[in-house]
């Protein structure tokens, strides 16, 4: 099989995949009359029983589930993605979604560079000094971050660089939204760093910057762990191997063994890894943006979910699976290029 | 009978006695390990002993007949005068004939107290959980890799589909939809972790099946289900235990997090997500409630994940020796 016929055979299976996950999540939103009841974005307070009823007939919430999943698919092939409620000013439900989502951009880049910045020396050194004290703090880190609550770490970041350095008079760092000088510069990317960049305005480039800072970190320090354990067993596993011995036998420098020959095919699963990972964040951080008042898509959500708004959850549920979906796809097509073994 | 023959032989027993020993000194030998296992004991003993400890009266206003059966919220969000740490300026100092040794919440209940009434909550959840996700997960792994062909497909997509959901969301909208009960919290956590177990299971499946043995039993007119049940799925649980354990510290993260987020039966519950939810909007002056509740959890989490990382590290065949 060709390389293109296996992507067109995976986009193919992408969409029964993205059908069964609307299917599912529509089913959850629309199916129980328990739940959320999908005319609440379009109606307001003041309306009569019978214009609430006017409103559900004009939708189409009246008819049987099947019809309303046809119609809901067919709205949103063709861009119409319903209005969000009173919540979000009964905007279109894109307008809302894609403007908080440069946001959840910018916060996902920011924190994969620290996780790969971090985690991926710490994996590398834990290998080389394998059950030597640099591997034994490395995985105690690790642990720790796949075992700390991410509300937990959020708030303790926020306690000490933002409300202990404030209090003892020293230069502290925000402790939560995006921006502190809003409309300043004017707004093209929607990413308040890229944005203060393409400006030419420093000062308010550093000041996104620092907003930046203690969600990105928080976020990477979950991730960090994992990063740094996949590397770690990759080299391991690397480094027993005859090519490293007779690269080595060969009269190599270490460094060259390690960081050209070894390092390389260790990193297969970590870019795996990687790309899972900001795939997952582009969907937003629920906790991380609510703790830090981050104005992403994931803080967006949770108050659709509270504000019981349909129209936005089944929009969001359908795009972030999308993206992850194709991360999946994108990841296994880099993995022809990282390793030429592969083939499909 | 058929079994003395496909059974195990007495020198067989041994074989398999001394790599339980050597699995022992293993365990024994890496200080991580017995951290885990020694907190994990700790946790499971305080789960069972949690009620007898403090009583279990004092997270109602029922516990308070001092205060006219109602809460004491004269004492709420108030930190103990002479306690060690100084959290700074801004907080409730209380100098009242009690000692709250962690402070109090926004119930005027003392938070050590609720934290200790909150392990068992947590634990006992998070022990249903992960054991109904790798049940479900395991079997219909099993089934999926034994038989195979079209059953397999589909098993295989629909775990895709999960897989493919964020799973915090998936969580917020089964429990928007079905009501902010424990049990729809444990079903929309569980969810969520079930897809891991069946890509395991079936993984393990798919190897063990074309062993030798499989042959042998079949070749003496074992049936199917004697054969899975009674050979395959015993000798590939392996790493679908230690899976569990590791995905233990997620399933009580996640559990605690719903939590936090706002979907609890009730706010008053003692259950560690809910104590730190309580001191979100309390961040500066009463920071103990997220302070201790978050710690607590990380300490849970961090158990078994200790125990998790060791147990793979030693069943790992390709590391262990």
């Amino acid at each position: 099989m060709k390389l293109y016929e296996y992507i067109i055979r995976r986009l193919i299976l992408m969409i029964f995949v993205l059908l069964g996950i609307s299917l599912i999540v529509f089913y959850l939103a629309r199916g129980f009359p328990s739940g959320i009841d999908p005319v609440t974005p379009y109606i307001h307070s003041k309306m009569t029983a019978e214009q609430i009823e006017m409103v559900r007939k004009i939708h189409g919430f009246d008819q049987p589930l099947a019809i309303q999943f046809f119609y809901w698919i067919r709205d949103i092939l063709q861009g119409d993605w319903g209005i969000t409620g009173t919540w979000a000013n009964s905007r279109p439900t894109n307008v809302v979604f894609f403007s908080h989502f440069p946001y959840t951009v910018e916060l996902s880049v920011a924190a994969t560079i620290l996780t790969v910045a971090i985690g991926l020396p710490l994996g590398i050194i834990s290998a080389l000094k394998n059950n030597k004290l640099p591997d034994h703090v490395s995985r105690i880190i690790a642990l720790a971050g796949y075992s700390v609550p991410a509300y937990w770490f959020g708030f303790v970041l926020q306690l000490v660089f933002f409300y202990y350095l404030s209090l003892w008079g020293l230069p502290h760092l925000p402790s939560s939204g995006a921006s502190g000088m809003e409309g300043v510069v004017s707004c093209i990317t929607g990413m308040p760093v890229l944005d203060g960049i393409l400006a030419g305005n420093l000062g308010y480039t550093l000041d996104a910057l620092a907003h930046l800072i203690l969600p990105a970190f928080s976020l990477s320090f979950i991730s960090m762990g994992f990063l740094t354990r996949i590397v770690r067993a990759g080299m391991l596993e690397v480094l027993r191997q005859d090519y490293i011995t007779l690269a080595r036998s060969k009269g190599l420098t270490e460094r060259v063994v390690i960081y050209r020959h070894a390092l390389k095919n260790a990193l297969i699963p970590a870019v795996t890894l990687t790309g899972m990972f900001f795939a997952l964040l582009l969907g937003g951080a629920m906790i991380t943006e609510y703790v830090f008042a981050w104005p992403g898509v994931g803080q967006i959500s949770l108050r659709a979910v509270f504000q019981g708004d349909s129209n936005f959850l089944l929009v969001y549920t359908l795009v972030t699976a999308a993206i992850i979906v194709i991360a999946n796809l994108i990841v296994d097509v880099l993995y022809v290029f990282l390793d030429p073994r592969i083939k499909y | 009978m058929e079994n003395s023959e496909v059974g195990t032989t007495k020198s067989e027993w041994a074989a398999r006695w001394a790599d339980l020993k050597y699995t022992l000194y293993l365990l024994r030998k890496n200080p991580l390990v017995m951290a885990g296992i020694f907190m994990t004991f700790f946790f499971i003993a305080l789960m069972f002993l949690a009620n007898y400890i403090v009583d279990p009266k004092l997270a109602n206003p029922a516990g308070y007949p001092e205060f006219g059966g109602n809460y004491p919220f004269q004492r709420s969000y108030v930190w103990s005068k002479g306690n060690i740490i100084n959290w700074g300026p801004g907080i409730h100092l209380y100098e009242g004939p009690e000692f709250f040794l962690l402070g109090t919440d926004g119930w005027g209940r003392d938070l050590l107290k609720m934290i200790v009434l909150a392990i068992p909550v947590d634990i006992e959840n998070a022990i249903i959980i992960t054991l109904g996700a790798a049940a479900f997960g395991t079997l219909l792994g099993a089934l999926a890799g034994y038989v195979g062909g079209v059953i397999d497909e589909v098993v295989l997509r629909i775990t895709d589909i999960f897989l493919s959901i964020p799973y915090l969301i998936l969580a917020l909208v089964f429990a928007t939809m079905f009501g902010r009960t424990i049990e729809t919290l444990r079903f929309s956590i569980l969810l969520v972790f079930w897809p891991t177990y069946v890509r395991l299971m079936r993984g393990q499946i798919l190897s063990e099946k074309e062993k030798s043995y499989v042959e042998a039993l079949k070749a003496l007119g074992a049936g199917h289900a004697r054969v899975l049940f009674g050979h395959i799925i015993p000798n590939s649980i392996y790493p679908v235990l230690v899976q569990a354990t590791l995905d233990f510290g997620s399933v009580v993260l996640t559990f605690s997090a719903l939590m936090f987020l706002g979907f609890s039966p009730s706010p008053s519950l003692p259950e560690l997500g809910n104590l730190a939810s309580d001191g979100y909007f309390h961040i500066f002056d009463a920071p103990w409630l997220m302070m201790f509740s978050g710690l607590t959890m990380l300490l849970i989490a961090l158990a078994f994940n200790l125990l998790g990382d060791g147990l793979r590290d030693v069943l790992d065949p390709r590391i262990r020796r």
